[in-house]
């Protein structure tokens, strides 16, 4: 009876190990959004270049896309539905005017978490890439350039205010948008479903424009499992002193 | 008799502006060029050009070997014969997910020939994330960038390049430009080069211009100072 027993349990954790590891190796489903002037697209990442399993739940996309009104978007991220998203960016304008752009990458997570901590970062570089003798990049009504997002909602924002620019031909200027809770994470929100990086800016006609960004959600354990780690650790401190 | 002499003046003028201003453009897409050697091995390049008009056109593609990989999106113009301008926005993310750092060496560009002379101007920056638990470094041994005519080097920015970036964090490189470097005549190519070490788990991105303007030969000074003497001449 007891063999039966045994032989069931590991029978159901090797199903349950199996689905796991089976679920590791599906990627998780990270999409992108582009709105030039109020016209958008979007899509999910993988159809648009390629991903790669790079860890144990680690997942690396790269790709390109043109949009209608004549801007390309490349990309290169590194994402942890546990999780995390980091990488770059970059955006080219190519039509003849400036045009208000806003961006996301959006990211599924698993699990849930009903309290977190976050934190992140951004920098980036203009370009003069026409050669005009001018290029500009600006906050969108002075709101930030870089949002986190958690299930859509706002966490946090960097770069408000932004104005640089480059007045030099096919020059280029790079600048610190900023960071938030790195050392010592900030206190976040639940997060049931998605992290997203929104990035919102103006730039001008014929440049381009890179962006390296970083956003990390961490939970925060329930008080029952600190309850659980302290009780474990009382019983391993017992165990050894009986032995 | 002095209409007849303009006339043939402006036709002969015509001419020698066209000799002077770098007299043929041998660029066009299929001659757009990228190679990646790295530490981490070798791969096949996608390297896909893409006309925009028939000076321009964009490169895209990428490269992955045994957890490394490069991506990039490079904005080209051959010599545009209207501006006398050609370009190459090279923009690059390379990324070293290995367990060991990386050497890099990339170069992007287009194979063609015009006569100058030129004058080059260009630019470089970047940041660098290190997605590890570890101190990141991104460093070189001489230029990390350089920008470079017929595979000698032009002008050459981040010298012995150093930085360190805390785990999950990010490193702004900063901005380099360069102007108005001498250009003779360009008999096979414009490119520019990336030489670079990676430390595992680390990521690099740069954007980069490098371009080569027309300047105005002596034929060309001649005729702008000639022009209004035979208007005036004409006038009279």
């Amino acid at each position: 009876m007891k063999n039966t027993f045994v032989l069931t349990f590991v029978v159901l954790s090797c199903g349950v190990l199996a689905d796991t590891s089976r679920a590791d190796f599906v990627e998780p489903a990270f999409g992108f959004s582009i709105n030039a002037d109020g016209v958008a697209s979007n899509g999910q990442a993988c159809d648009y270049g390629t991903v790669s399993h790079v860890g144990s739940n680690q997942w690396f996309f790269q790709g390109f896309t043109t949009h209608a009104i004549g801007t390309t978007l490349s990309w290169a991220y590194l994402v942890d539905p546990d999780p995390f998203i980091t990488g770059t960016f970059t955006l080219s304008n190519a039509t003849a005017s400036t045009q208000a752009y806003v961006v996301d990458f959006t990211l599924p997570i698993s699990p849930a978490m009903s309290a977190s901590t976050i934190s992140g970062q951004m920098a980036g570089t203009l370009t003069d890439a026409d050669g005009s003798g001018s290029a500009l990049m600006t906050s969108i009504g002075g709101g930030p350039v870089y949002t986190a997002l958690a299930d859509d909602i706002f966490v946090h924002g960097l770069m408000s205010n932004a104005n640089q620019s480059v007045s030099t031909q096919f020059g280029t200027t790079s600048f610190s948008g900023g960071s938030f809770g790195q050392g010592a994470p900030l206190a976040g929100p639940a997060i049931n479903s998605t992290i997203a990086i929104r990035f919102s800016f103006n730039l001008s006609a014929g440049d381009s424009v890179s962006f390296s960004s970083i956003f990390v959600a961490n939970p925060v354990p329930a008080p029952g499992a600190i309850a659980l780690g302290l009780l474990a650790t009382v019983f391993a401190r017992r165990s050894r002193r009986r032995s | 008799m002095e209409k007849g002499i303009g006339k043939d003046f402006f036709v002969a003028s015509a001419l020698m502006l066209a000799m002077s201003c770098a007299s043929f453009a041998g660029f066009n897409s299929s001659g757009a060029f990228y190679s990646v050697t790295s530490s981490a091995g070798s791969a096949s390049t996608t390297n896909i050009a893409t006309d925009i008009s028939p000076y321009s056109w964009i490169n895209n593609g990428s490269w992955s070997a045994n957890g490394a990989s490069v991506s990039w999106t490079n904005n080209l113009q051959g010599l545009n014969p209207q501006t006398g301008l050609g370009f190459l926005n090279a923009n690059i993310v390379v990324r070293n997910y290995t367990s060991v750092a990386q050497d890099f060496t990339i170069n992007a560009g287009m194979l063609g020939f015009s006569t100058g002379p030129f004058v080059g101007s260009g630019s470089i920056g970047g940041q660098f994330v290190n997605g590890s638990g570890s101190l990141g470094m991104l460093t070189s041994t001489g230029p990390l960038w350089s920008a470079g005519i017929d595979g000698a080097s032009l002008n050459g920015q981040l010298n012995n390049a150093l930085f360190f970036a805390q785990p999950y964090q990010i490193v702004s490189l900063g901005s380099f430009n360069f102007s108005n470097v001498s250009i003779g005549s360009i008999d096979n190519s414009a490119s520019v080069n990336f030489t670079f070490r990676l430390s595992a788990g680390g990521e690099a991105s740069f954007t980069s211009a490098f371009s080569f303007q027309s300047v105005p030969g002596p034929a060309s000074i001649a005729l702008i100072v000639l022009m209004p003497l035979a208007g005036s001449r004409r006038r009279r």
